[in-house]
């Protein structure tokens, strides 16, 4: 079966420091894996090379098929991607957001009632209008996975969608993962987080220095066993 | 730690954040060429003839006034004055207050409009004192006005932020706006624009200033003790102020933010809904919209006002361009911030983001210079020759394109974070944004002075053909700049700077 996301051999270098040093993954179209590890391991760079965002210094990105670096445009319309920081234009409202997403995808008329939908789910509908430089950090959150989920990808990264978010915020998340692998998406869960990386995903990806160093299914990461194994391997 | 310790902590600290050699050198040219420029003033009035000398007294009240109004007006449009560092990276520190308003009357010179005022009293002085055994007590005179005026600003500044912190405030913060500039429109109206700078203060201080030259030692003492006086009860007080006001409750920039806004209609392209995010980026800015308003409404007031002859009219363009370029421009790309990230991962040609903001950078320069032009053309001295009007027509287009084709390019090579939440935010840290300044101005107004040349010689498409080739060249700038975007390596870096924080 032919991966819906695939990376081999990554490399990204700021000048001398080498922030991801040969990653290679490979997630299947229904599934869900976490990205884990410390701080500076390498996750954030590696989902912004995944998303189109950052090129890499070596190796190859393909989604759905389509190699990133010869068509970078069409693997963007297959991914939908919420940054680790922010991610939102500060003075535009969330409806903003929602309206050039769809034009810059070429969405259908009728995505309104979707874009309704997420922010009832997410709780911000009454913030729809509200420029975004004045919201809470969960609320940013939580606006950035609505964007992410939007048009329904292919492929869906999460950077840190937990971060600062409340129970009820998490649980919309938790839900929209869960529905993405239903209708047969890839979904990419960066965290540090990791009794809902465990939650979210089906398997998990341990990452260090840049590259992976160890990978099992997330059941496996379950309770003080799981945290053991974790720490063993990030140490 | 006392406040001007801490002020010399901090020009420390935003010394060493500023990583880049060129910028730094570039910094220390400039301010060697201060002092060095006023050096030059003073060893030339010596040479002066006499009827350059005789009108450069003459108008030396005017320019003394003007250099103090410009001293009130620059850091009330800034909101405050200059900010050393962003307020949400000193949370964390016990920075006073006094250091606050220390820092942004230390930083008051980095404007290059400042500089040039600046000179035009040297030379005042050097011409005032010509001849006098001892011309630096005239000298002592006008430091001593700089300062007070300066201080006097950015006191009056700080007490106009803490006003504008409530609803009424603001109210009465724009009824003020409104009386002062209808009073000037009635001033320009009516002609009685000599007869406000003969009431002013400013001929007191041309007197002493004068009186240091011919030996008036009683004159001279008591203006000199009078200006620092208020250079020192203004500091006083401007610490005060800035302390009230940053203690009060509430600002522009969470009332722009908790506001709803209402929804448009979705845009008929791509581009026209990335040009539609970026101008509501502007103006919901409060920083910019402000600084937006000051650029439709000063530069047409001040030509209103001083009532130029048409051939001046040639070179307004360039200087409000350069204005409008330093509003945003330099820095467009830091109107995503963070959604730069996600900007970039949705599925659209690269190059459109950057056209995006070539086009509202140029929109709002090219709207600041018509409003400019057509303000200044309804007092303008005459009537115009054709070689005029054919100069500021050229005069205006070629500045638009030459400065979005410098702040595209800036934006493009050296993009900053700057997050614009606050009044008092700006595009890009204090020293770039003099850089820029003096990269924008410079070009623009050296194109102004060639084509009022141009005028004059009675063949009205001789400054077209001038400036043609500036057009092209610029806007070959702009697609290189737009190129150099489409690079993913250049973009990455540009988009890792502006989401930073």
């Amino acid at each position: 079966m032919e991966p819906a996301l695939l990376a081999q051999g990554l490399v990204v270098d700021f000048g001398k420091v080498r922030a991801v040093d040969g990653f290679d993954l490979s997630v299947v179209a229904g599934t869900s894996v976490a990205l884990v590890g410390r701080n500076g391991a390498g996750k954030s760079t590696t989902m912004r090379v995944l998303a189109g965002v950052l090129p890499p210094s070596a190796g190859a990105v393909s989604v759905g098929g389509v190699s990133a670096g010869r068509d970078p445009s069409a693997v963007r319309a297959l991914v939908g991607y919420c940054p680790d920081v922010g991610g939102l234009i500060p003075r535009a409202t969330p409806w903003e957001h929602l309206q050039l997403a769809a034009k810059l995808r070429g969405m259908r008329p009728g995505w309104q009632a979707r874009a309704t939908d997420l922010l009832e789910r997410f709780e911000l509908t009454g913030a729809a209008d509200r420029i975004t430089s004045g919201f809470s950090h969960g609320m940013g959150r939580r606006l950035s996975v609505v964007l992410a989920a939007f048009h329904e990808p292919r492929v869906m990264l999460l950077d840190e969608p937990f971060d600062g978010v409340d129970p009820l915020g998490v649980e919309a998340t938790l839900q929209v993962v869960r529905e993405a692998q239903t209708t047969g998406a890839a979904v990419l869960v960066s965290t540090h987080l990791l009794h809902l990386a465990v939650e979210a995903c089906t398997e998990a990806v341990v990452l260090k220095g840049g590259r992976v160093v160890g990978a099992a299914p997330a059941a496996e990461l379950v309770g003080e066993p799981g945290r053991a194994r974790y720490r063993e391997l990030i140490a | 730690m006392t406040a001007w310790q801490q002020v010399v902590a901090l020009i420390g600290l935003r010394w060493r954040l500023v990583r880049s050699l060129p910028v730094r050198l570039g910094l220390l040219a400039g301010l060697a060429a201060v002092p060095l420029l006023a050096w030059l003033i003073v060893a030339g009035s010596d040479t002066v003839g006499p009827e350059a000398y005789a009108a450069a007294t003459t108008a030396a009240s005017a320019a003394y006034l003007g250099f103090g109004l410009l001293a009130l007006i620059a850091p009330l449009t800034a909101g405050g004055g200059t900010e050393l560092l962003p307020p949400d990276q000193l949370v964390a520190y016990p920075v006073r207050p006094s250091t606050q308003f220390l820092a942004s009357l230390v930083l008051a010179p980095l404007n290059l409009v400042w500089v040039v005022q600046l000179l035009v009293l040297v030379t005042e002085t050097a011409l005032l004192t010509r001849g006098a055994a001892h011309p630096w007590l005239g000298g002592a005179t006008t430091a001593g006005y700089v300062i007070a005026c300066t201080a006097t600003g950015q006191a009056i500044a700080w007490a106009a932020v803490g006003l504008r912190r409530t609803v009424a405030g603001r109210r009465l913060a724009r009824g003020v706006l409104v009386t002062v500039s209808v009073a000037f429109l009635v001033i320009i109206r009516t002609g009685y624009g000599k007869d406000v700078v003969r009431r002013s203060f400013s001929p007191d201080v041309v007197a002493a200033v004068a009186a240091a030259g011919a030996r008036d030692a009683r004159h001279w003492l008591a203006v000199t003790a009078a200006v620092f006086g208020v250079a020192a009860v203004a500091v006083l007080a401007g610490s005060r102020a800035c302390g009230w006001a940053l203690r009060r409750p509430g600002d522009v920039g969470s009332e722009v933010a908790s506001r709803i806004v209402r929804r448009r209609t979705e845009a008929p392209s791509a581009l026209r809904a990335l040009l539609a995010i970026d101008r509501a980026s502007v103006w919901r800015a409060p920083a910019l919209r402000r600084g937006a308003l000051v650029l439709a409404i000063l530069p047409g007031l001040a030509a209103a006002g001083a009532g130029l002859p048409w051939r001046s009219l040639v070179v307004l363009p360039g200087l409000v361009a350069a204005g409008g370029g330093l509003l945003f421009g330099i820095n467009a790309f830091c109107l995503d911030a963070s959604g730069a990230l996600w900007l970039a991962s949705l599925p659209h040609p690269p190059a459109l983001v950057a056209r995006s903001k070539a086009l509202v950078t140029g929109e709002t320069v090219l709207a600041g210079v018509v409003l400019a032009v057509i303000s200044g053309s309804v007092r303008a001295v005459g009537t115009p020759t054709l070689p005029e009007v054919s100069a500021i027509l050229a005069s205006a287009v070629t500045c638009c394109v030459l400065v979005v084709a410098i702040c595209l390019s800036s934006s493009v090579r050296r993009p900053h974070r700057a997050d614009l939440v606050g009044p008092r935010d700006a595009v890009a840290p204090p020293g770039a944004l003099v850089l820029a300044s003096t990269r924008l101005a410079l070009p623009a107004a050296l194109l102004g002075l060639v084509l009022e040349g141009a005028a004059q010689s009675g063949i009205a498409w001789f400054p077209a053909l001038l400036a043609l080739p500036v057009a092209a060249l610029s806007a070959l700038w702009i697609w290189v700049s737009l190129g150099r975007y489409d690079d993913p390596v250049v973009r990455s870096r540009i988009i890792h700077v502006v989401a930073s924080g």
